[in-house]
């Protein structure tokens, strides 16, 4: 290729060079690593061990380099780069450099790898310091396996045809699609072509604070499941099937906090940042990392079971590795494109699917051979698997062979499980060891249940090889059903929240009520007379206070699932806070466990309130009624507000003062005030059905006008105007201004704008707002004029045509020259005023009329001015554009040019908006602080206490 | 019968009625033209906004009505109502998936999945000019 003897200005090719060249390395430092640790623990020996060592340090330095030398570029905006030139730009804050890091492929698959290196040589670091070292070579082994994987996907090398990973070090000139284009062989393109000169940008929704710490959180959370499988994985290497676990529950734990921070963060972003009205929506993204930490939550809470007895030692295994296999199979879901149409926010394919296949396909069989016991099994298995891994690599028939890989994988857990060690008796009922075992299993049919409801774009591309027996089944049996199995077209359940919550609160709910009476209840045997006991006060506060609950927040009885929920949570956090209290006596660095599950329960209890009670503040205050059209179409969201106008929304009033721009975004500020009791005083009116009332004495207003007949009288004479003008009865009025919210439009033509909520804090409750709608072009006077109008919409008509715009029908009567002296006196001679006679109907109120007379001064034949007729009771203006034939105007409707008369329709300015009250949110985020901390001092203690002689 | 078996068997159940109950609350991918036949039945169509036909979004009228046309793969067309504020950018959108039913004049969504090729996808190609064109 001739690029070699270019030398591009500007270009810095030798980040290229060095970038790759750290790829490289940080393979080969992994696979050293992994051969020598392999041999290390085969035969025992040190020198093997320290090469190993070598090789994962090495990794480890290639790494690191790699995520400095790309900060690097970022941070220099070298635009040559693809990754920096499609994930950044000169204008974005400086601190969003990191999720321009974190955006793409590369970079996340970079976050990923760099964990494990850190998380590698941390416990190379303690191994230093002589605990549990004997474990350090298979579980180094397994690090390094890897990340061997890790660091082929930042390869972007082809081999064989095919292209291993993608590398971050690409130049836009080395694209596959502008390889040989007549601008690749400029030596100065960079300085040359413009779209060089920035970049496009991060997506403006990852531009939010959250987006800087969440990724790098969960990733950590991801990566803190591999060490307990590596451990678990060891211990089956070495037939010691219950000493690894105390080395690896620390971690186990250290990694429920992490992960389980890092999802809550997402949530917090999506409330903050997205417009989709809450913190979680079942989207196969979420589900994709919730999963994980369901089984590592379940793993964990097994090994402490495990450390002390054979009961249920092969479901603990199939947890730990589990978890990791699981978060392997959410990189796969959320990152080979597979999810497709289901999910808005997964990444596209870019040819990641075999390797991530692979990746998930080898840690399967290395899962299952490690946990049959049987070595001729074992062998038979492996080589069976590896043979159809290959098979299905070679003949390109992915789909058969990964199902038949799956059927092999449960075989291999059936044979496992049968000659795994099992104790000799069962554990008695009322024990520790047994409701841990019920809740981990509680906790894995959940995951199960959400696994499998994310996985249908997967079902659909494992089905799609049996398409004709299928449809001959379909046939035959004439289901429906199958038919729709036979075209592969199963779509996820339509209402995801519905689906879900139907499964996941029973669960939650007894869940929550394991937590609540785990610590009271005792290893091997409870007395249960004292259990009762200690149960009873937490058991009366919980009734009581959920009673509390129900009634304030006036839960049905047919939402009995969520009351039991509610119980269950709200025992769970006072049976835990009892247990500080009376089990503990206070003893902090022992309350770890408690205050992890007192958070725990409030994030269960603030979800569900926050969730069942949220509330659409806002109605569509449409004229025309959308339940009309359709039984399943809802009215009740997105207010519409003309600005100006100020109207009741939830328990304020509301008015939507204008917009402002500053830089990129554009926000639109509406102002709530308080809504003070009414007084209705004499000689007010107020509109009932279109009759006039007046009020007779002064008095305060009640709820609905039906209960306040003796201070009104109708009234008999009013003309149409005061009919129209008069307000409906209302209870409340406006009071004094309370606080203001902005939610604003990202006004980013390279992403396409994007709606950012506002929302306003209380203790007790969140008042969510984000704009729908809204006109995007500031007005020429935006900041001084109160009225400003909505782009016009023009018609072309003749004199006794009609007019239909979207609230209303109008009918051009005539249009006359104005001559009366006054009006030449005033303007002189040489003016002609025409008007337009308009009568105006309400297109959703027959009874209700207008007339409007626009009117276009004309000097010599030209217009030079024109007055708008402006409907106040309908928010329109009609202005008169011409009288006289008209020409098309470029880039208008060429009908508005037809006819002898020109009319223009504007709504007044106004905005759609949707507001939500979340009650109870900040129990959420209490309690995720409180998940937090416990988890943390729960944690600091296990890594404290000297190993257990147990 | 020992503890763990009735457990056992229990989680198993469960299990099968999941199984079962989420394939029964799965919806369906079907072309416009399979949804036609079906009406009342609530489905998924993906496909294509007709950027040929107009986009009617009354707020003042109906601020949650949004009224199109969508082309599904196979090239049938239908019109839409969206029970859903016009999505920002709608216009730029290159794939769109629906639920929601046929109702006898209209497919009548309740959702909408909208991807925009900036967005989600990174098919920007480099031209000689300089300029940067959208590629499907």
């Amino acid at each position: 290729m001739k690029d070699k003897d270019i030398v591009f200005a500007g270009e810095h090719t030798w980040a290229s060079y060095v970038g790759h060249g750290f790829a490289v390395i940080s393979i080969v430092g992994a696979a050293l690593a992994l051969v020598s640790f392999f041999l290390a623990e085969r035969k025992g020996s040190v020198q093997w061990r320290s090469l190993g060592r070598v090789g994962f340090r090495a990794h480890s330095v290639a790494v690191f380099s790699i995520v400095a030398l790309l900060f690097i570029m970022l941070l220099n905006h070298w635009f040559e780069f693809d990754y920096v030139w499609k994930h950044s730009n000169r204008e974005m804050p400086l601190r969003y450099i990191f999720s321009c890091f974190w955006e793409g492929q590369e970079g996340s698959f970079l976050l990923w790898t760099f964990w494990h290196a850190v998380l590698g040589n941390i416990l190379l670091w303690r191994w230093k310091q002589g605990r549990h070292s004997e474990w350090e070579a298979p579980v180094m082994m397994v690090f390094a396996l890897v990340q061997v994987f890790l660091a082929s996907m930042l390869l972007g090398v082809h081999v064989f045809g095919e292209r291993v990973g993608s590398s971050p070090f690409l130049l836009i000139r080395q694209l596959p699609e502008n390889l040989g284009l007549p601008w690749t062989g400029l030596a100065d393109y960079l300085q040359k072509i413009p779209a060089f000169q920035d970049g496009r940008g991060l997506n403006p929704l990852l531009q939010n604070y959250w987006m800087v710490i969440h990724p790098p959180t969960l990733f950590l959370g991801f990566s803190a499941t591999l060490i307990p499988f590596a451990y678990a994985i060891a211990g089956l290497w070495r037939n010691k099937l219950k000493e690894w676990m105390e080395p690896a529950i620390g971690w186990t734990f250290f990694g429920v906090m992490i992960l389980g921070t890092g999802i809550l963060m997402g949530g917090a972003w999506a409330y903050e940042a997205l417009s989709f009205g809450g913190f979680w929506a079942w989207d196969p993204v979420e589900n994709a990392s919730l999963v994980p930490w369901l089984t590592l939550v379940a793993s964990g809470h097994l090994m402490m079971v495990n450390k002390r007895k054979d009961t249920s030692l092969f479901t603990g295994f199939l947890l730990t590795l589990g978890t990791f296999l699981l978060v392997l199979y959410s990189g796969f879901l959320t990152r080979s494109g597979v999810l497709g149409d289901t999910s808005v926010h997964s990444f596209t394919g870019d040819g990641m699917k075999p390797g991530l296949m692979l990746f998930v396909l080898t840690f399967m069989l290395l899962t299952a051979v490690m946990l049959v016991r049987d070595t001729g099994q074992r062998k038979f298995l492996g080589l069976l698997s590896l043979a159809l891994l290959v098979l299905g690599i070679v003949l390109k028939v992915q789909a058969l062979a990964v199902l038949v890989f799956a059927v092999l994988f449960v075989i291999a857990l059936f044979w496992a499980y049968r000659k795994f060690p099992k104790a000799a008796q069962e554990e008695a009922v009322w024990s520790r060891e047994f409701w841990l075992f019920i809740g981990a299993l509680v906790l894995v049919l959940s995951a199960v249940q959400i696994t499998f409801s994310t996985s249908v774009p997967v079902f659909n591309t494992l089905l799609s090889p049996f398409a004709k027996p299928l449809s001959w089944l379909a046939e035959t049996t004439g289901s429906s059903f199958i038919a729709d199995l036979s075209h592969a077209k199963l779509a996820p359940p339509s209402d995801a929240k519905a689906h879900y919550n139907k499964w996941q609160v029973p669960f939650a709910f007894i869940i929550a009520l394991l937590v609540g009476i785990g610590q009271y209840l005792r290893w091997k045997e409870t007395d249960m007379k004292r259990f009762g006991k200690q149960m009873l006060l937490s058991l009366v506060v919980a009734v009581v206070a959920t009673a509390v609950v129900v009634f304030s927040m006036e839960y049905e009885w047919k939402e009995l699932n969520l009351i039991a929920l509610l119980f269950a949570a709200v025992f769970a956090a006072v049976a835990n806070a009892a247990w500080i209290w009376k089990g503990l006596k206070w003893k902090f660095a022992h309350a770890g466990p408690s205050i992890a599950h007192v958070g725990f329960a409030l994030v269960l209890l603030g979800a569900l309130i926050s969730t069942s009670k949220q509330e659409d503040v806002s109605r569509n205050t449409g004229r025309m009624v959308l339940s009309f059209l359709s039984k399943d179409f809802d009215d009740n969201t997105d207010a519409l507000l003309y600005r100006g106008d100020t109207v009741r929304m939830g328990e304020h009033f509301v008015v939507y003062k204008g917009k402002r721009q500053e830089g990129v975004n554009l926000f639109f500020d509406v102002e709530y005030l308080e809504a003070v009791p009414r007084v209705y005083h004499v000689g007010d009116t107020v509109r009932v059905n279109n009759s006039l009332y007046v009020c007779t004495t002064e008095h305060l207003a009640v709820d609905h006008f039906l209960a306040d007949p003796a201070n009104w009288r109708a009234s008999q004479d009013f003309t149409r105007r005061q009919q129209w003008h008069a307000e409906p009865y209302a209870s409340k009025a406006p009071g004094k201004s309370l606080f203001g919210l902005a939610p604003l439009v990202q006004i980013n033509p390279k992403f396409g704008n994007v709606a950012e909520p506002s929302t306003k804090h209380w203790l007790h409750r969140d008042l969510y707002t984000h704009i729908r709608f809204a006109e995007l072009q500031l007005g020429a006077n935006e900041a001084t004029d109160s009225l400003q109008w909505m782009p016009p919409r023009h018609y072309g008509r003749n004199v006794g045509d009609t007019l239909v715009t979207p609230t209303s029908v109008a009918i051009i009567d005539s249009v006359r020259s104005v001559r009366d002296s006054m009006t030449m006196k005033l303007l002189g001679p040489e003016f002609d005023v025409k008007v337009a006679y308009l009568r105006i109907r309400d297109l959703y109120d027959e009874g209700r009329w207008f007339e409007a007379r626009p009117l276009l001064i004309f000097r010599g034949g030209m217009a030079v001015a024109g007055k708008g007729a402006e409907l106040e009771p309908l928010r329109v203006r009609f202005d008169l554009e011409r009288v006289g034939p008209g020409e098309p105007m470029e880039g208008e409707d060429p009908a508005a040019a037809e006819g002898d008369i020109g009319l223009s329709v504007s709504d007044r300015e106004f905005i759609v908006m949707q507001a939500i009250v979340f009650p109870g949110i900040n129990i959420l985020w209490i309690g995720c602080a409180l998940m937090f901390l416990g988890t943390l001092v729960a944690v600091r203690q296990r890594w404290k206490r000297k190993p257990s002689k147990a | 019968m020992k503890r763990s078996h009735i457990i056992a068997l229990v989680v198993i159940a469960v299990a099968m009625a999941m199984l079962i109950g989420t394939l029964a609350d799965n919806s369906t991918f079907m072309g416009l033209a399979q949804a036609m036949e079906n009406p009342g039945r609530e489905v998924r169509v993906k496909g294509m906004l007709d950027k040929s036909q107009p986009i009617v979004y009354e707020p003042v009228a109906n601020a949650n009505l949004t009224e199109f046309t969508l082309v599904d793969d196979d090239g049938v067309k239908c019109k839409v109502r969206l029970a859903k504020a016009k999505p920002y950018d709608f216009e730029r959108s290159e794939s769109i998936v629906l639920t929601g039913s046929y109702e006898g004049t209209a497919f009548h969504a309740n959702d909408m999945l909208m991807k925009c090729p900036s967005k989600y996808t990174e098919g920007n190609k480099l031209q000689t000019d300089g300029e940067w064109t959208k590629v499907k």
